[in-house]
C-alpha cells in the first residue's frame, strides 16, 4: 500500500459497518490427539463469491486446514449468507475481509474464490497478508494494487478454465503461472477434487513456510 | 567498568536495536521485520504499550482518556481497528488494539521487558554498542547492532512549570499524569493550569465531579469540537483536502465559522490564523464554560499559602492544584548531540523529523505532533526508514544520493516559522509533513538504476 493510497482511503468514507458471519475451526475443535497446533503455520481466512458466504466452507474446507494444524476462519462479506446486506461495491467488499484478517488471531493467510479473489486481492494491498491464494478468480482489477509485505502469491484454476480471461488477467497482473487443478470451479467445496485442490494449496502454503 | 559482566559485547550482527515498546515501537518492530531484520526491542517497563498501558509507571493517562483523533484517521494504515468501535476510542480500546496488533504479528517474542538502555555508543563507523541493563538486579551487558531506532516516546517526562511560592503552597499539587483516579476531584474547589488538550479533558471532568472549577491559560488557543458538520472533525477537514484548491479555503472556513464565533463568545479564541498549531480537540468543553461549571481565568501570577493569584489580580483559595502543562522530551540513553540537540532546547534536530543528523544508521520514530493521529505518520516513517536502512546496505551510491534530498527536505522543513509555544516545536503540519514523506518513501522505493 502506497502513502498516497492510504491517504485516499482515509479521506473517503468507510463502508457502513456489518456484523459479519464468521465461522472458524481450530485444530483442536477436531478432539483428534494425533493433531496438534502449530503455532508457526499462519492461520487460513477464505472466502467465496458464492452467495452461501463462510458456511460453503464447512462442508469440507475449515476441517481439512485445521487437520493442517493451521487455525481457519472463513468470512461472509456484505449480503452473503448470514450477513446483512449494505451499500458498497469491491472495496466495501474488501474492507469487510481486511476486518476479518485483523481479527484472526495471527498473520493470515488469504484465500479467495471467484469474486472473492477480487476482494481478497484488495484486501491484500492494504494488509499485511502471510500469503494471497486466488482460487478460479473472476473480476479481478487488471491493476491490482501491490500486496503489502511481498507475501506469495499462488492462483489455482480449473481445467476447464486455464484458457480463460478472467484467469489470464489474474495471472497476467501477478507474474506467475496458475495451477490447475482437475474438476469444474464451482465445486470446489466437495468432492473428491475439492481434496485435491485443498490439499495442493496447503502442501503450497507448507512449502513456503507460512 | 567494572559494573559490566564481560567488557566484550555480543554482536548481534545485522539486527536492529528498538528502544520502547510503544505504539511506536511495536509499529517499527513490525516494519523492520517485515523487511527481514533482525529486531531486539528494549521496553525498560514490564508492560508493551507505552503511554496507553496504565500499568506503565510512566503512563500520563489521566482519567476519562479518550483519543482527540477519529478513529479512521488514527489507526494504524495496514491494521485498522474494529469498525464497530466507537469513533473515538477510550485508552483502555487503545490498549487493546495496541496489545492485538503485537499479538497478531507476533512481536512479543523480540520483546525484551524490564531492560532499560543505559547508553548507547557508536561504534566501528556506523555500529552501535548498546548498554541493556536490566531492572531486577542482573550485570549490564552489551550488544552491537547494525543500527538504533529510538521509540521512546514524548510523553513521559512531565513539563512541570514554576510559580513564585508554589513549593510552599499548603494544597495539593498534582501533575495530570498522577491524576489517576477522577475520585480526587470529588467535592473539590479545583484549579487547573494548562490550555491544552489534556487542560481541557481535565476541566471538563472537574465541572463535572468536582465543587468548582477554575481553568488556567496562558494564552487563547483553537478549539475544534470533535463533530463538524455530522463527521468526526478532522475526517471532516482532511476530506476537504481532496477538494479544488480554490474550494478549499472558502469550504474550511465554513465549516469552522460556527465553533469560531463559540470560540469568540466564550473568549478562549486564538489570535491569527486556526491551522498555525495543532487544536484542542475537546466537545464538551464549551458547554461547561457555557453553563460556568468552568470559569476561565488568566495566567497565575503566584502562590501564596492556601491561595492562588491571578496575574488580573484576582484570588481563589484551591484544595487541590492539576499541571495539565504537557511534557518535554527526554531522551536518557542517546548522547544529545547525535540528536542534533544543542544549547538549552530539549527539542532534537533530526533530518526529516526523523533521522539522526550525525550517525547513518540512528533514527527516531514517532517525534512528531502532526495534529493528526500519530500512530499512521509512525508507520510510514518506520516503513522509510526500514527501506533505508535496506538502501543503504544493497546500495551506497543511491544512499549518497538519499541524504541529500532527505537534507534538503529538512531545510525546506526549518524554513517554516515554528510554533508561537515551546510545546509546539514538534508540531509539523499534517499535510507537508506526509508529502515529505511520500517523497522520501517513493525514492527508497525505486528499482536501481542498472
Amino acid at each position: 500500500m502506497s502513502l498516497a493510497a492510504w491517504v485516499r482511503r482515509a479521506r473517503t468514507p468507510a463502508p457502513a459497518p456489518v456484523k459479519r458471519e464468521y465461522a472458524f475451526f481450530e485444530p483442536a475443535d477436531l478432539f483428534d490427539l494425533d493433531i496438534k497446533d502449530d503455532p508457526e503455520a499462519s492461520p487460513v481466512l477464505c472466502c467465496t463469491g458464492d452467495p452461501a458466504g463462510a458456511s460453503a466452507f464447512n462442508a469440507l474446507w475449515l476441517k481439512r486446514i485445521a487437520t493442517s494444524g493451521r487455525y481457519a476462519a472463513a468470512v461472509s462479506v456484505r449480503g452473503q449468507g448470514n450477513t446483512p446486506a449494505a451499500e458498497g461495491g469491491l472495496e466495501a467488499r474488501a474492507h469487510d475481509l481486511v476486518q476479518a484478517a485483523v481479527n484472526v488471531p495471527r498473520q493470515a493467510v488469504l484465500i479467495g474464490h471467484k469474486e472473492g479473489a477480487a476482494w481478497a486481492a484488495l484486501a491484500a494491498g492494504r494488509y499485511p497478508a502471510a500469503a494471497l491464494v486466488l482460487v478460479s478468480p473472476e473480476k479481478v482489477p487488471k491493476q491490482p494494487p501491490t500486496p503489502v509485505g511481498g507475501p506469495p502469491v499462488l492462483i489455482v484454476v480449473a481445467e476447464s478454465e486455464t484458457q480463460s480471461k478472467e484467469a489470464q488477467t489474474a495471472a497476467d497482473a501477478y507474474g506467475i503461472t496458475p495451477l490447475t487443478f482437475a474438476g469444474s470451479r464451482d465445486d470446489v467445496f466437495k468432492g473428491a477434487g475439492a481434496e485435491g485442490l485443498l490439499d495442493a494449496i496447503l502442501s503450497w502454503l507448507a512449502s513456503k513456510k507460512d | 567498568m567494572q559494573e559490566y559482566s564481560s567488557q566484550a559485547a555480543y554482536d548481534r550482527g545485522e539486527a536492529v536495536c528498538v528502544i520502547g515498546a510503544g505504539a511506536s515501537g511495536l509499529i517499527a518492530v513490525k516494519n523492520l521485520r517485515e523487511n527481514g531484520f533482525e529486531v531486539d526491542c528494549y521496553e525498560r517497563d514490564t508492560v508493551l504499550g507505552g503511554l496507553w498501558n496504565p500499568q506503565n509507571q510512566h503512563s500520563p493517562l489521566y482519567p476519562n482518556t479518550h483519543l482527540v483523533t477519529s478513529r479512521s484517521q488514527t489507526e494504524i494504515p495496514d491494521f485498522p481497528m474494529p469498525d464497530d468501535w466507537p469513533d473515538y476510542p477510550s485508552a483502555s480500546q487503545m490498549l487493546t488494539y495496541l496489545t492485538a496488533y503485537a499479538k497478531h504479528f507476533g512481536l512479543s517474542e523480540h520483546i525484551w521487558y524490564g531492560s532499560e538502555i543505559s547508553a548507547i555508543e557508536p561504534v566501528e563507523g556506523s555500529r552501535f554498542e548498546v548498554v541493556v541493563k536490566p531492572a531486577a538486579g542482573n550485570a549490564a551487558r552489551r550488544l552491537r547492532y547494525a543500527a538504533v531506532i529510538v521509540a521512546t516516546g514524548h510523553h513521559w517526562s512531565p513539563n512541570l512549570p514554576s510559580y513564585p511560592g508554589l513549593d510552599q503552597f499548603r494544597g495539593s499539587v498534582l501533575h495530570s499524569s498522577q491524576l489517576k483516579d477522577p475520585s480526587r476531584l470529588r467535592g473539590k474547589h479545583v484549579l487547573v493550569i494548562g490550555g491544552g488538550n489534556s487542560g481541557a479533558d481535565i476541566a471538563c471532568e472537574a465541572a463535572v465531579n468536582a465543587a468548582s472549577c477554575v481553568h488556567s491559560v496562558r494564552r487563547g488557543s483553537w478549539h475544534l469540537p470533535k463533530y463538524l458538520g455530522g463527521e468526526p472533525a478532522d475526517y471532516a477537514l482532511a476530506r476537504l483536502g481532496s477538494r479544488p484548491k480554490f474550494l478549499r479555503r472558502f469550504l474550511t472556513d465554513r465549516l469552522l465559522k460556527g465553533p469560531a464565533s463559540l470560540a469568540a463568545r466564550m473568549g478562549v479564541a486564538a489570535e491569527g490564523r486556526p491551522s498555525a498549531e495543532e487544536p484542542v480537540r475537546n466537545g464538551r468543553y464549551m458547554e461547561h464554560v457555557g453553563d460556568g461549571s468552568i470559569q476561565r481565568r488568566g495566567e497565575v501570577a503566584r502562590f501564596d499559602g492556601f491561595d492562588v493569584s491571578f496575574a488580573d489580580g484576582a484570588e481563589m483559595r484551591p484544595d487541590l492544584v492539576v499541571l495539565a502543562t504537557g511534557y518535554r522530551p527526554k531522551f536518557t540513553s542517546v548522547e544529545p548531540r547525535l540528536l542534533g540537540i544543542e544549547g538549552d532546547s530539549p527539542y532534537p534536530k533530526l533530518y526529516a523529523r526523523m533521522f539522526s543528523p550525525r550517525m547513518e544508521t540512528l533514527a527516531v520514530a514517532g517525534l512528531v505532533e502532526p495534529g493528526v493521529g500519530v500512530l499512521p505518520i509512525v508507520h510510514w516513517q518506520t516503513h522509510a526508514i526500514a527501506h533505508w536502512l535496506l538502501v543503504r546496505k544493497s546500495d551506497p551510491e543511491r544512499a549518497a544520493n538519499f541524504r541529500v534530498q532527505v537534507r534538503s527536505e529538512s531545510e525546506q522543513d526549518t524554513a517554516r516559522p515554528a510554533g508561537s509555544s515551546p510545546r509546539h516545536q514538534l508540531a509539523v503540519d499534517a499535510e507537508v509533513y506526509l508529502a515529505s514523506l511520500g517523497r522520501i518513501i517513493d525514492t527508497l522505493e525505486q528499482e536501481p538504476a542498472k
